[in-house]
């Protein structure tokens, strides 16, 4: 059963601003109530992503650590520890926010992967380096992806719970006991208006046996 | 409020505060394709004070949407439109180049209402799977 609000006196001013905070109270909770529902509908399309690029991920991990055993294989790995060495290079990552009906999450871009020259010697390796390379490049690109997909869900998470418990304090407590105060206050001001007729009808008898 | 409660004013305020935050990541200015496409990290400023990223792979796809003369008018982030309490959403275009971007993008024709297109649910996650970071949403709390 919801609770009543404490009022100081039950007056009609009382009554008009409890009116005014339920419309503002629906007001918000049909406003809320979207952005849940946008928020979710997000949350449904970054996890169909995330698994799309996981799924991806791990087939092109696959497909690199192939590539890079044969390329082990006919090298041998001391010769290529070497071009490794010499094709170590730092990552540019353009981080920043993006917003989502009021959610910041993160937005990363992998800049310069795809390089012509990747610092090992063309002259010394074969393809098969060359394809390895190809593909750990797909990889770390897939790997920023998926950073950003998971934080995005993460963070998107948190949001709708938080949403929820408001939604679910407005409908099932504000709003209720905002109604059922309503209702008391009206019952309050026609008992009075039976109280002060009842009183009305009596002075007139008395005044009559007069 | 003379007279009220501390809890009332608290709820009151806070609920206030719930439908200011919904809109305050809109952008302060929107920027043409045209300036972003310059940019080397393209982004808008929100109301807020954070930035906005725009995605370059979604800049280029937006660029292959349109034709090169109208790189100028169309302005960034597209703003999508929530109706409190209604199941349809607005695109709002003030050009006629954000109406050709969302034909192509849902690839159906749409008509243009006071200066909206309006779309709905499957067409909105649609809209949102191809350009995450070229729209926003803007909450609008008429009834």
């Amino acid at each position: 059963m919801p609770q009543l609000i404490k009022v100081t006196r039950p007056t009609k001013i009382e009554l008009i601003k409890l009116r005014r905070r339920l419309s503002l109270a629906s007001r918000i909770q049909k406003l809320i109530k979207d952005r849940v529902s946008i928020l979710v509908m997000e949350f449904l399309q970054i996890a169909g992503q995330t698994v799309e690029v996981k799924r991806g991920l791990l087939d092109d991990f696959s497909a690199m650590y192939k590539a890079l055993s044969l390329a082990a294989g006919y090298h041998g790995y001391i010769a290529l520890e070497k071009e490794f060495t010499a094709s170590e290079g730092g990552l540019e990552i353009a981080a920043g926010l993006r917003n989502i009906g009021g959610v910041k999450i993160p937005a990363f871009e992998l800049k310069k992967t795809r390089q012509a020259l990747r610092g090992y010697s063309l002259i010394d390796t074969s393809s098969w380096l060359d394809r390895t390379a190809e593909l750990s490049e797909k990889c770390l690109e897939a790997i920023v992806e998926l950073a950003e997909l998971q934080r995005s869900m993460a963070q998107l998470g948190m949001e709708i719970n938080r949403t929820k418990r408001i939604v679910n304090a407005l409908e099932y407590l504000i709003i209720p006991s905002l109604q059922a105060t309503i209702k008391y206050l009206n019952m309050k001001f026609e008992e009075r208006d039976r109280e002060e007729k009842s009183r009305l009808k009596r002075v007139k008898v008395l005044l009559e046996r007069k | 409020m003379s007279g009220e409660l501390p809890y009332d004013r608290i709820l009151r305020e806070y609920l206030t505060g719930e439908l200011r935050v919904l809109n305050a990541h809109l952008p302060g200015k929107q920027k043409s394709l045209a300036d972003l496409w310059d940019e080397e990290y393209p982004h808008v400023l929100c109301n807020d004070g954070s930035v906005h990223l725009f995605k370059r792979k979604e800049l280029r796809y937006l660029d292959s949407l349109i034709d090169s003369g109208e790189r100028k008018a169309l302005l960034l982030p597209i703003l999508i439109e929530v109706n409190a309490g209604r199941g349809e959403m607005a695109v709002l275009c003030p050009g006629e180049v954000e109406k050709k971007v969302i034909q192509k993008v849902l690839d159906m024709p749409l008509d243009v209402r006071e200066g909206r297109v309006t779309i709905y649910r499957p067409q909105l996650a649609l809209v949102r799977k191809r350009l995450k970071t070229t729209t926003q949403y803007i909450f609008s709390p008429q009834l």
